[in-house]
């Protein structure tokens, strides 16, 4: 059956190559980097664990990594939790009480915020949360909260708290058109049975939806956990990563040290770390999800 | 197991291929690619900005003196070329001239790792020393640490630029205020403005323009010795010294009094000088850069410039320079095209457009603002008062000082702890450098 299967090796060399040139070799030379003293130019200087020894020591590492803490609360747990119940409400009140189109147009206007290029949305939230002109800040004075104003992204007890608010409306589109794409393939027959036995809706959502939609809550949650830890392009055009640091995420704090400071021994190890945490998180979330289906 | 190990090799040889260094020609490079058919210009000056017109009026005069050399002119973004010119000019993609960013950190740095041709034989024999002050020669030299000041000639400027003072004339019309000649007359002016609650100063805190306030305020206590111990490490730098205790603490008071709002923590530096531009603040402490496009946007209101009271030192230096590659294919091009941005033609429309020319006959500038703006920087380049910016001295300095002097306006820091902050990196920078 192996020697069968051999020939259709063939097929597998363009993406291993290209998984190799894009992926493993970049990987390699990073990790190698991070036990070197490097500018970027010239003959990198081995250090040893050096580079590590200083990270853990550095208090700006561990609060991008505190913040990241925060972010993944905001980019993962909450848009899933939120998303689970936009779809239900979408799919299973929504779309049978007004029809799918309704649906549709409302599942679109949430995916938005994922279409818009993160720079653009970055500038749109700006002006949004600008403490003189901000449309936040005029509004809360229109309606006389006048003293709930503040400045959102300029104030180190306000800005991380901001961020998350831009993130969750950012992601919360992305757990909408997933579980939505999700219940379309439950049985609607399950729907009907519990209907007929009584159920009410909340109990036909977590008993049926809940359940049903599984496999995709864990992708969802992966994904978004991913993508929390990876953040990068928000915070660079909201506050790169200020005030005095208090919105600095990894990603943006091994890029300072890349392209700003030209230490890039010591980028190369916030990187590794990074990477280290993303695979560690990513193996726990599938061996979860592998449990779960076993179960099921 | 096999896999990994190829990998490894394979990361190993690339690794190996994208470290090689290609060795410095110290051979005469004068008529280097003189007979190379293209040059490839960078630059990241706006097309309408005093640079940007001078600078195409200059590729037109290239085009004119060498037919049949085709001028491959790329607009780049600032930010673009400050954070990979390092990796570029170590690549074949390297331009044959381009604009950068000037000082320790930027320049200093790409000259220290061999990736810049040595300008110094041209700097003579082409005349350019005798165009440029001392003090703006400054920022064309570098030792082999990459430090500004003294060694080969690396870069050359062909314009200036220094932190003044702008201010609203109608807003000071409006309280009766005349322009502060001193420190003291200018902290009653913005008293003034504060008692009618306006607050005096257009800050952007996520920027630059802090910073610069900070340091204009310190280099009221210093001298030149201060600042080259600063920028060139002539000397250590005591940060809890009366200069920048000084440039902290007044920073932190003029926050707590009302002059800086605790809201421009946020504020970028394009906000604070559209709020300008808008009349929203009667001052706004900035560099000249600004001067051109207040010329063309205000329409409200007469505005006017003065020195930061009180001061013989300013932020301030040469402009960014044109820098020729190591790898450049063209470098004798690239002289000649220098050569032209030196020229009077190109330096009078350069002053006549808004900008600081290095080397205009001061006659030739016919519009009196901009005569008045060209005067005040010789008047200061004279006198030696370029202080340089307060971010050069280290890589990555520019962030630290963002982030520190955001504690300052939003309370968070101290001043001293804000002065602790700025010592470590500065400090760590020298220890690398064996200082």
């Amino acid at each position: 059956m192996a020697g069968r299967n051999r020939g259709y090796a063939l097929y597998l060399i363009p993406g291993v190559l290209a998984s190799l040139l894009v992926i493993v070799v970049p990987l390699v030379m990073t990790v190698y980097v991070s036990f070197t003293k490097w500018t970027g130019v010239g003959d990198p200087r081995w250090v040893g664990f050096d580079n590590y020894t200083r990270l853990f020591g550095d208090t700006l590492f561990w609060q991008s990594f505190g913040n990241i803490g925060l972010l993944v609360f905001a980019m993962a747990i909450i848009p899933t939790l939120l998303g689970l119940v936009l779809a239900a409400v979408l799919f299973d009140y929504v779309g049978k009480k007004f029809g799918d189109r309704w649906a549709g147009l409302f599942r679109s206007g949430y995916y938005l915020p994922q279409v818009i290029p993160v720079a653009v949305t970055g500038i749109i939230w700006s002006w949004i949360l600008h403490p003189s002109y901000g449309a936040l800040n005029r509004i809360l004075e229109a309606v006389g909260l006048g003293g709930l104003a503040k400045n959102w992204l300029g104030d180190p007890d306000y800005a991380l708290y901001s961020v998350m608010l831009v993130m969750i409306w950012f992601q919360i589109g992305y757990p909408v058109v997933m579980f939505m794409s999700g219940l379309s393939r439950i049985d609607p027959s399950l729907y009907e049975a519990a209907d007929l036995d009584g159920a009410t809706w909340w109990q036909r959502f977590r008993k049926i939806t809940v359940h049903m939609i599984r496999p995709e809550f864990y992708v969802v949650l992966i994904t978004t956990t991913i993508a929390a830890l990876k953040i990068f392009g928000q915070v660079f055009v909201l506050t790169k990563g200020g005030p005095s640091n208090s919105t600095l995420v990894p990603s943006y704090f091994a890029y300072k040290n890349f392209f700003e400071k030209a230490q890039v021994g010591y980028g190369s190890a916030i990187s590794t770390v990074l990477t280290v945490l993303i695979v560690a998180l990513a193996f726990l979330f599938l061996r979860l999800q592998h449990r779960s289906e076993e179960l099921r | 197991m096999l896999r990994s190990r190829s990998g490894l090799a394979a990361g190993a040889l690339l690794l190996a291929a994208t470290l090689g260094l290609t060795a410095c020609s110290s051979d005469d490079t004068s008529t280097e690619g003189a007979d190379a058919k293209s040059l490839t210009l960078w630059h990241y000056e706006g097309p309408n900005s005093a640079m940007g017109i001078a600078w195409n009026k200059a590729i037109e005069l290239f085009k004119a003196s060498h037919p049949g050399v085709e001028v491959k002119f790329e607009e780049k973004g600032f930010e673009q070329i400050q954070q990979n010119a390092q990796m570029i000019l170590n690549s074949d993609s390297a331009p044959d001239i381009l604009e950068y960013n000037k000082g320790n950190a930027t320049a200093g740095l790409l000259s220290k790792q061999g990736l810049l041709t040595d300008l110094s034989d041209e700097f003579t024999k082409r005349g350019w020393d005798k165009k440029l002050s001392s003090s703006l020669q400054t920022t064309a030299k570098y030792d082999e640490d990459g430090i500004m000041g003294n060694g080969k000639v690396f870069g050359v400027p062909n314009y200036g630029e220094f932190v003044t003072v702008y201010y609203n004339k109608k807003m000071f019309d409006q309280y009766k205020l005349a322009v502060p000649t001193s420190f003291d007359e200018f902290t009653k002016v913005m008293d003034t403005f504060v008692q009618n609650k306006v607050t005096p100063l257009a800050v952007g805190g996520a920027e630059y323009p802090a910073q610069q306030i900070f340091y204009e305020l310190a280099l009221s206590k210093s001298d030149r010795a201060f600042v080259n111990d600063y920028q060139l490490y002539t000397n250590k730098v005591d940060f809890k010294g009366p200069q920048f205790t000084y440039g902290a603490q007044t920073f932190a008071d003029w926050v707590s009094k009302g002059y800086i709002s605790k809201d421009s923590a946020g504020i970028k530096a394009e906000d604070m000088g559209v709020s300008f531009t808008q009349g929203k603040f009667p001052i706004l402490i900035s560099g000249s850069w600004w001067y051109g496009r207040f010329a063309s946007e205000i329409k409200d209101f007469e505005w006017g410039t003065f020195l930061f009271p009180g001061n013989t030192l300013h932020p301030g230096s040469s402009g960014n320079l044109w820098v020729v590659p190591e790898k450049s294919k063209a470098k004798a091009l690239a002289y000649d095209f220098i050569d032209i941005t030196m020229q009077p033609e190109v330096q009078a429309l350069l002053g006549n457009s808004g900008g600081v020319p290095v080397a205009a006959d001061p006659a030739a500038i016919t519009d009196p603002k901009n005569k008045e703006l060209v005067e005040t920087f010789n008047k200061i380049s004279t006198a030696d008062g370029l202080a340089f910016y307060p971010d050069w001295p280290a890589p990555g300095y520019y962030d630290v000082l963002v982030a520190g002097t955001q504690g300052l306006i939003n309370g968070s820091k101290t001043p001293d702890a804000f002065l602790d902050e700025i010592a470590k990196p500065y400090n760590e920078n020298l220890s690398d450098l064996g200082k």
